[in-house]
């Protein structure tokens, strides 16, 4: 597979903070790469290292087989960035600021008047091109934020946290045009700390903290490194502590959790482990009144990997 | 992409509404207040009575008509134009030298003299109050002879011709160049601080393409094109809306508050380019070395114009002379004093030295300011953002 980014040994801090420590990750043609991370794991440092627009102690950062710099602007036009915060024009409407955007990038009037319109239409603000961004919602301004950094048809977009405060509805649209402009052949590098977005677009994961790489690969093989396989959750009428003793000396059981009347019971190994607990609690005349199984999620395997929360 | 750039900064300067307050509005709010206020002012400077003497000597003595008007002048009435002392010529000019008067006259056989030290405002009444009589005395003479022998004139008439031409200022300073009205050199200082305002627009455009000072800033620097063509044509932009502000103070001020600038309007439009070009320096100066935000920058630079322009003249005309006797080095590289300067030289002499001179130092300050600026401009990358 032909790579599209390569950073090899990436530093950056921020005066006495470490912001990203020894860095190395590729990105390959075609796929949705996904920057996992909770709140200052680093993630924006990264991307703004990349572009180049930070300065960086250590590292090399190539893309498009060329190395980076800042006026390489070859490589420049054939990259579109989306940042964190909202970068448009107050005093432009929708139609100006993505003109003005593309017009950076595509001189040819006729052909950026479609390009525009491309974008337009891949967010869904057909009918707000005449608003000014202070007369659209927070879902509006994010898909035009968007619209403004992919309306030249870059193959290669950063995403930085583009779905933060925003409705479902504006969620699904972005994550939809997103998907599409993977489908029609650009690279993306997609950077979130929501879970269930990174598991429903991308195609592999990187998982950062602190500036490091805790793990990366796709959502299975993320999931599988994780010990625990199966968690099942237990909601109960009575339960005697020396049954809850027994649970846990089940071969499979990596660990029990008893909050009154609910019981979380994790395993290591994931068969036929629901069908073994309902009929030892048959037997010991244990009645329940809820009882479910779940395979792992992303969250899991970071809470196992850092010991804490994704969304802290 | 120059002209894509440039004509997308015109829109988003022309519709940024805090801009055009301050750059556009302000001004003209300001001189509208001054307008309010100087007009009283103006008022009582020219009613208040000065000092003269007059040399005594036979010709004065038998100068009926002159004598008459003076007395009639220096009479207590409402109408009093100054207090008189007929004294010899040594003391006259003692009392000129300690300025204790504000001119004499002196009488020969056919003509008076008017002996000033100074250009100001009463030395002014009074060659005009010469000239008034003078003329007055001509149509007599050429009339009714006997009449002068009689000394019949119409001294009520005289002085009320000197009020009334005092009043209309616009002819007041046809009469004599020389004189400055008090007022003018607010309004220059006036169109100073605007073209320094000015600086607010430039900084605009500084502010969105660095990726330190606005996420707009970050998008523009990931364009595929040179920093330098994006400011140039941005700055460009900037100047234009800068001097349409300007047109629009002059038109104000001209044909709104009527204000004679008294001289060539090409050389006013240079000066007021070449200050635009100095307000568009100050502005790309402290947007690049100030490490602040947006709104701390444009705060700064507010403040720094007012001073400036309070250094110049602008909140009184004796700020200006006191800092051109004392330190004059202060207001030699003080963009709004070489502006108001330039427009008082103009006023004074015209398309000569003092304003060309200014004219370069708004030059020279634009393009050293322009120097440092693009120096840090240069700069690719940054520690943070
Ligand atoms: N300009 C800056 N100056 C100093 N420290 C900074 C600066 N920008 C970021 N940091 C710090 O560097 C670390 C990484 O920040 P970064 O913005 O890259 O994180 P992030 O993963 O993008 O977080 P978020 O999810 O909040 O956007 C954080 O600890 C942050 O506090
Ligand atoms: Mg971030």
């Amino acid at each position: 597979m032909k790579k599209i980014i390569e950073v090899k040994n990436l530093s950056k801090s921020y005066k006495n903070l470490k912001a990203i420590d020894d860095l190395s990750f590729d990105v390959y043609e075609g796929e949705i790469l996904g920057l996992l991370g909770p709140n200052g794991s680093g993630k924006s440092t990264t991307i703004n290292s990349i572009l180049n627009l930070l300065e960086f102690e250590k590292g090399t950062i190539k893309i498009f087989g060329k190395i980076m710099k800042p006026d390489a602007y070859d490589i420049k036009r054939d990259i579109g960035v989306i940042f964190q915060e909202v970068a448009v024009f107050e005093e432009l409407t929708v139609y100006e600021n993505i003109d003005y955007f593309c017009g950076l990038y595509v001189s040819d009037k006729l052909l950026r008047k479609s390009y525009v319109e491309d974008a337009i239409n891949l967010v869904g603000l057909k009918e707000f091109t005449k608003f000014y961004p202070k007369q659209l919602s927070g879902g509006l301004l994010r898909r035009l934020n968007i619209a403004c950094g992919i309306a030249h048809k870059p193959k290669l977009i950063f995403l930085d946290e583009p779905t933060v405060a925003v409705d479902p509805q504006s969620r699904n649209n972005i994550l939809d045009g997103i998907k599409k402009l993977r489908d029609d052949g650009a690279t993306i590098v997609y950077t979130t700390h929501y879970m269930e977005e990174v598991e429903m677009i991308c195609d592999r994961i990187i998982i950062l903290d602190k500036g490091k790489i805790l793990a990366e690969g796709t959502t299975d093989e993320l999931k599988s490194l994780a010990k625990l396989e199966e968690k099942i959750t237990l909601e109960v009428k009575k339960i005697s502590s020396k049954v809850v003793d027994e649970i846990k000396t089940f071969k499979t059981v990596d660990s029990v959790i008893q909050n009154g009347n609910n019981l979380v019971i994790t395993y290591k190994k994931g068969k036929d482990n629901l069908g073994e607990l309902t009929s030892f609690l048959h037997s010991k005349k244990v009645t329940y009144s809820k009882i479910f199984s779940e395979r792992p999620t992303l969250n899991d395997v970071f809470l196992e990997l850092t010991g804490k929360d994704l969304r802290d | 992409m120059f002209i894509h750039n440039f004509k997308y900064s015109l829109k988003v300067l022309f519709r940024n509404k805090s801009l055009i307050f301050w750059t556009f509005i302000f001004p003209i709010l300001l001189g509208t207040f001054f307008h309010m206020a100087f007009k009283d002012i103006e008022n009582n400077e020219t009613f208040h009575a000065f000092d003269i003497a007059v040399v005594n000597s036979p010709y004065y003595e038998n100068n009926t008509i002159f004598k008459k008007a003076i007395n009639e002048a220096s009479k207590e009435s409402d109408n009093k134009l100054f207090n008189v002392k007929v004294v010899n010529k040594k003391d006259a000019s003692k009392m000129l030298e300690n300025k204790e008067i504000t001119g004499y006259l002196e009488f020969s056989n056919s003509d008076v003299n008017i002996i000033i030290n100074d250009n100001g405002i009463y030395e002014t009444i009074l060659k005009f109050f010469v000239d008034e009589v003078n003329s007055n005395k001509k149509i007599i003479e050429n009339t009714v002879n006997e009449e002068i022998s009689k000394g019949n004139l119409d001294y009520q008439m005289v002085i009320s011709n000197v009020m009334e031409k005092l009043n209309e200022t616009v002819e007041f300073k046809n009469i004599s160049r020389s004189n400055l009205s008090y007022t003018m050199i607010e309004y220059y200082t006036l169109i100073a601080m605007a073209a320094l305002y000015g600086g607010a627009i430039s900084m605009y455009i500084i502010n969105k393409n660095m990726p330190n000072m606005s996420s707009v800033g970050k998008r523009n620097s990931t364009a595929p094109i040179p920093k330098s063509t994006l400011l140039l044509s941005g700055l460009l932009a900037s100047l234009v809306v800068q001097i349409t502000g300007l047109i629009l103070l002059f038109i104000y001020t001209i044909f709104i508050l009527k204000i004679d600038y008294n001289s060539n309007i090409w050389l006013i439009a240079l000066l007021a380019v070449v200050g635009s070009l100095a307000g568009l320096s100050l502005g790309c100066i402290i947007g690049t070395i100030l490490k602040t935000n947006e709104n701390a920058k444009s705060g700064i630079l507010i403040a720094v114009t007012m001073f400036l322009s309070f250094l110049s003249g602008m909140m009184g005309i004796t700020m200006k002379y006191v800092i051109d006797k004392n330190i004059p080095i202060l207001n030699m590289i003080n963009p709004a004093a070489m502006i108001t300067d330039g427009f008082y030289a103009l006023y004074y002499y015209g398309f000569e030295s003092r304003y060309i001179f200014n004219i370069l130092s708004l030059i020279v300050f634009s393009l050293i300011m322009l120097l440092i600026s693009s120096i840090s401009l240069r700069r690719q990358k940054y520690d943070s953002i």
